[in-house]
């Protein structure tokens, strides 16, 4: 049994309350009218495209397919959370890259293999949408860690450098900047840990739940996506932060500026 | 000993130090005197590579300033800024992290309670958040630092401009009559007045 399928005009019924939306936004000047129009848009044009592709990758099952499809996913992370962090593409991508490919690899496995004990771990229907979950929550934590980091150490300069003078080591002067970057990236899903279920149902579950499973194995696949989800974040971040340092310091231990976006020679 | 020679260092297209030279011996003691503007402060930087230069050499004792050698010219060096950035904390959390880095260092409460006591900062200094310290108690919190770790340079930009003239003339006739090396960059009357200080004067 699957959920019923929605009609075209059922979605399309939604738009009623956008008007409301784009009353308020003009009447208290939020200037949103644009940028939702064209999030919306985009996001049933992605979203349309995203449900063709995958009908075509789970009709052909191929584990280089799929492999392929998460690989793609993992580089168009990178892109997002390069771009989002300020960060220039070319020097991060593949510090950053590894330091996704690693843990997620790893934990997808892991999924797969020992927790869901699926015969085929490559198989689309566990392989992409568990990846794919796992993944977008890995973004906003990456965002969080290595913008907090790099920006930290670029406004509080100073600091650094004196740290770096009494330290002697880049790493322990780094300390600070470790901590307050890990933290702002892996607390909002500690917290959303310890509060999932009270005041949210998590996408997951309400999607397995419609989709016709009963909530019991509904949430124990919530619970195990939450530790993949977890695990996978604290992992990539630490590796991003200590895979990316190696490009983003010169031989003296000092930031180099030309790591931002916004830098110019 | 600090030798640097014919060091050209530019920000952009202006030239801040241009085929500079000079030799410090050790236990010499060198007050920088000129104008801002002119790389007084930059040169600091570069000794301790914060900053590095178009084309020339610094050697610290010996060992000449690169890649290889940055730890260890770091670990010679005690470093205070015009405006001493300290990191986040209580002044004591500070503290301990600064000395738990450093293994070879033995500060016994005596040495700290000798160093609270000759730049007149209290005990209860050590429970202040880092934030929350005045101009001068940071100044001071940073040159009791250095006391403690008692590092063989010293490089000081303006180092005594927050404290009151008491405290200004204890502190400069302590570190002159260190066997520390100390170059100081500073506008203060107290550091011209000494006979152990050679001027250098930037123009």
């Amino acid at each position: 049994m699957g959920a019923l399928d929605l009609s075209i005009p059922s979605l399309l019924s939604f738009l009623i309350f956008l008007l409301p939306v784009l009353w308020l936004s003009r009447k208290l000047d939020l200037n949103i009218q644009r940028p939702l129009l064209t999030g919306m848009v985009r996001m049933a044009v992605q979203l349309g495209l995203v449900g063709l592709y995958l009908e075509f990758i789970f009709r052909i099952n191929s584990p280089i397919i799929n492999v392929l499809y998460l690989l793609v996913m993992i580089t168009v992370a990178c892109q997002s959370i390069l771009k989002s962090s300020g960060l220039r593409f070319r020097r991060f991508l593949l510090p950053l890259f590894f330091s996704l490919l690693i843990p997620f690899a790893v934990m997808v496995m892991f999924f797969n293999g020992l927790v869901a004990r699926i015969d085929n771990l490559f198989d689309a229907k566990y392989l992409v949408p568990v990846g794919g979950m796992i993944l977008g929550n890995c973004l906003r934590c990456i965002i969080v860690g290595l913008t907090t980091f790099y920006s930290g150490i670029r406004d509080n300069e100073k600091t650094y450098l004196f740290s770096l003078a009494l330290f002697n080591h880049r790493i322990t002067a780094l300390k600070p900047h470790l901590k307050k970057s890990i933290l702002g990236g892996i607390t909002p899903t500690m917290a959303s840990m310890a509060t999932i279920g009270l005041v949210s149902l998590p996408g997951m579950m309400t999607g397995q739940i419609l989709g016709g499973s009963i909530p019991l194995v509904a949430v124990k696949y919530q619970i195990a996506i939450m530790f993949s989800i977890f695990y996978t974040e604290f992992f990539s971040l630490i590796l991003a932060l200590f895979f990316t340092m190696g490009t983003a310091f010169n031989r003296y231990d000092i930031l180099e500026k030309r790591i931002f976006l916004t830098h110019r020679d | 000993m600090i030798q640097i020679s014919d060091l050209n260092y530019r920000v952009g297209e202006a030239p801040l130090l241009t085929e500079y030279s000079t030799r410090i011996a050790q236990g010499e003691k060198r007050l920088i005197l000129g104008r801002s503007g002119l790389g007084k402060t930059s040169l600091f930087k570069l000794i301790l590579g914060f900053r590095q230069p178009q084309s020339g050499t610094i050697r610290i004792n010996g060992l000449e300033l690169g890649q290889d050698a940055i730890q260890e010219i770091r670990s010679q060096i005690f470093y205070l800024s015009q405006d001493i950035d300290l990191m986040d904390g209580k002044v004591e959390e500070v503290l301990d992290l600064i000395f738990q880095a450093q293994p070879q260092l033995e500060i016994t409460p005596h040495d700290l309670e000798a160093g609270l006591e000759m730049l007149a900062l209290s005990s209860a200094t050590l429970d202040k958040e880092v934030g929350a310290l005045s101009g001068g108690e940071r100044q001071r919190v940073g040159l009791l630092i250095g006391f403690l770790l008692n590092r063989p340079i010293w490089l000081l930009d303006e180092p005594t401009a927050a404290l009151d003239s008491t405290l200004k003339e204890a502190v400069a006739q302590r570190i002159l009559d260190s066997r520390y090396t100390v170059i100081v960059i500073s506008h203060d009357p107290v550091w011209q007045n000494h006979e152990r200080i050679q001027l250098e004067r930037w123009s």
